[in-house]
């Protein structure tokens, strides 16, 4: 589905990513971990097409094309999806407003008939329940006075409603409570399916509790230094990432 | 629907004359298009409501009377035009305004309230396409004590486009426990667009709620972005954001059923900035 091939990004003259490869097939959930700094989030935000940063080397293909000559937008209509770290407030504009858009403006990508009124307001009941939001919740403004838990149940809240191939999940456990981070996660957990596959970046062993990943990767430094399987990240989670980096430290 | 289809429905009487006057409960709303020289009064006790719509070269000057405990609710469209209304608010009165200015245009209120216990709620906006000029100016006088007044008014400018905000917000001596807001939230799209702003005071009671605050800025390009991968495009993400900016204004709206009508000119409007 995703295959990345030594992939290197630069934000400025500083690069970020060194030669990242990668390959997630249908059914699979990744977990990306690592110490602050490796270039997890810019990873994610390369992978979605965030103009910030430039690629200067490699290649990306998804479900067959090239993902790094599409914009941003086409690539969420081919099914790509960021859970962001920061989710963005949009004063004025509510969530089922920006949701009804964003799922007529994909369903005519793919050419798919629009939902009539009455099926978008029964799949936003439905997919506000795989989260636990409180329906209300749509008839406020995106993001804006909501909390940290509410932000992050809102990006699972917007995967459901768009169905996407692959969800790249940017640190969605961070700032969650016990309580959040399982709502969260067992959302995550409702929506897979043979074919789709997830990628969960985290700092912490504890969300991969819940979302079992069947491999672990360790990204430093800009690249993918080592992979496992799920016993890794508890590994990790005793050892710290020491016995890993001592190799590449400069 | 568009906002002149909405003034000439059976949702409203349209009048042509140059006084009006309403003495009873609140019937349907009275439109008047290009209103020239036109006097409002509004009986003790009496509710009433209002829609204005001016053109293009046209130039009107409104003056309105509130009387003690009633209340006026006033929408009004600018598409071109300029206009000076004038209110005087009696004892517990209540006005409540809600102004578009798309393109062109200037409106100027000037409020008086003159007895206590009165209140009025501005909601104004102003969008100014390239090459285009649109003000407003507020000026509230609270003249006696116990008095409330708050305006907010959100402005956006493309291209050349060029927009001013004028408030200024008055408080005499004996004007006691006033509780007056004001605020000017501005959005420039693009290097060229202007947009200038002069929230003012002037205080001389001391037992007072004041507040004023401005702002300009531009897009909030994460904003954007966040729009864009959930598969807007660019230019619907933008318009989304600059809709939900003044949006809030226009949801407030004083005669609920002209809504969505008022909407529409905005939306169209953005929709050619």
């Amino acid at each position: 589905m995703l295959s990345v091939k030594n992939l290197h990004a630069s934000v400025g003259d500083k690069e970020i990513l060194r030669g990242i490869d990668l390959e997630v097939r249908a059914g699979e959930v990744h977990a990306i971990m690592g110490p602050n700094g490796s270039g997890k989030s810019t990873f994610a935000s390369v992978l979605a097409g965030n103009e910030k940063f430039t690629v200067t080397e490699g290649e990306v293909s998804f479900l067959g094309r090239n993902l790094l000559e599409m914009p941003i937008e086409d690539r969420a209509r081919e099914g790509l999806f960021l859970g962001f770290q920061y989710p963005v407030e949009i004063p004025g504009v509510t969530m089922a407003n920006f949701m009804k858009m964003a799922v007529a403006e994909q369903r005519k990508y793919r050419g798919e008939e629009p939902l009539t009124a009455a099926e978008f307001l029964r799949m936003m009941r439905e997919k506000c329940a795989v989260v636990e939001l409180d329906p209300k919740m749509t008839s406020r403004a995106v993001n804006e006075g909501f909390s940290g838990g509410e932000k992050k149940k809102n990006e699972i809240f917007q995967m459901a409603m768009l169905a996407p191939k692959l969800s790249i999940l940017d640190e969605t456990d961070s700032g969650l409570d016990i309580d959040a981070l399982r709502i969260v996660a067992t959302g995550v957990t409702k929506l897979k399916t043979a074919d789709n596959a997830t990628v969960v970046i985290t700092h912490y062993q504890r969300l991969l509790d819940y979302i079992v990943p069947d491999y672990v990767h360790v990204l430093y430094k800009g690249r993918i230094i080592h992979s496992g399987d799920k016993s890794l990240a508890l590994k990790l989670e005793r050892e710290g990432y020491d016995w890993l980096i001592n190799d590449y430290k400069e | 629907m568009g906002f002149s289809d909405y003034m000439l429905s059976d949702s409203c009487r349209q009048s042509a004359g140059s006084e009006l006057r309403f003495d009873g409960g609140q019937a349907a709303p009275v439109a008047v298009c290009n209103p020239g020289r036109l006097s409002v009064a509004v009986a003790d006790g009496a509710q009433a409501r209002l829609v204005l719509s001016h053109g293009a070269g046209c130039c009107s000057t409104v003056d309105v009377a509130v009387g003690d405990g009633a209340s006026l609710s006033i929408v009004e469209l600018f598409v071109g035009g300029r206009s000076t209304m004038r209110i005087a608010q009696g004892a517990a009165s209540r006005v409540a305004l809600t102004s578009v200015v798309a393109g062109d245009g200037s409106a100027e209120y000037r409020t008086a309230l003159d007895g206590a216990q009165a209140e009025c709620d501005l909601g104004c906006v102003f969008l100014a396409g390239d090459d285009e000029h649109a003000q407003v100016k507020i000026r509230v006088e609270h003249n006696v004590a116990d008095c409330r007044s708050a305006s907010t008014v959100k402005g956006v400018a493309a291209g050349r486009g060029e927009g001013r905000f004028e408030g200024m917000v008055y408080v005499a001596p004996d004007a006691q426990r006033t509780d007056a807001r004001q605020t000017s939230r501005n959005l420039t799209l693009g290097d060229e667009a202007r947009i200038t702003t002069l929230p003012q005071l002037e205080i001389y009671a001391d037992d007072v709620k004041c507040s004023h605050g401005a702002t300009v800025g531009q897009m909030d390009s994460d904003a954007v972005l966040y729009m864009r991968q959930r598969g807007l495009s660019e230019d619907a993400a933008r318009r989304l954001q600059i809709e939900g900016f003044v949006a809030d204004v226009v949801m407030r709206c004083a005669v609920e059923e002209a809504g969505e009508a008022l909407l529409a000119e905005l939306n169209a409007k953005l929709e050619r900035l």
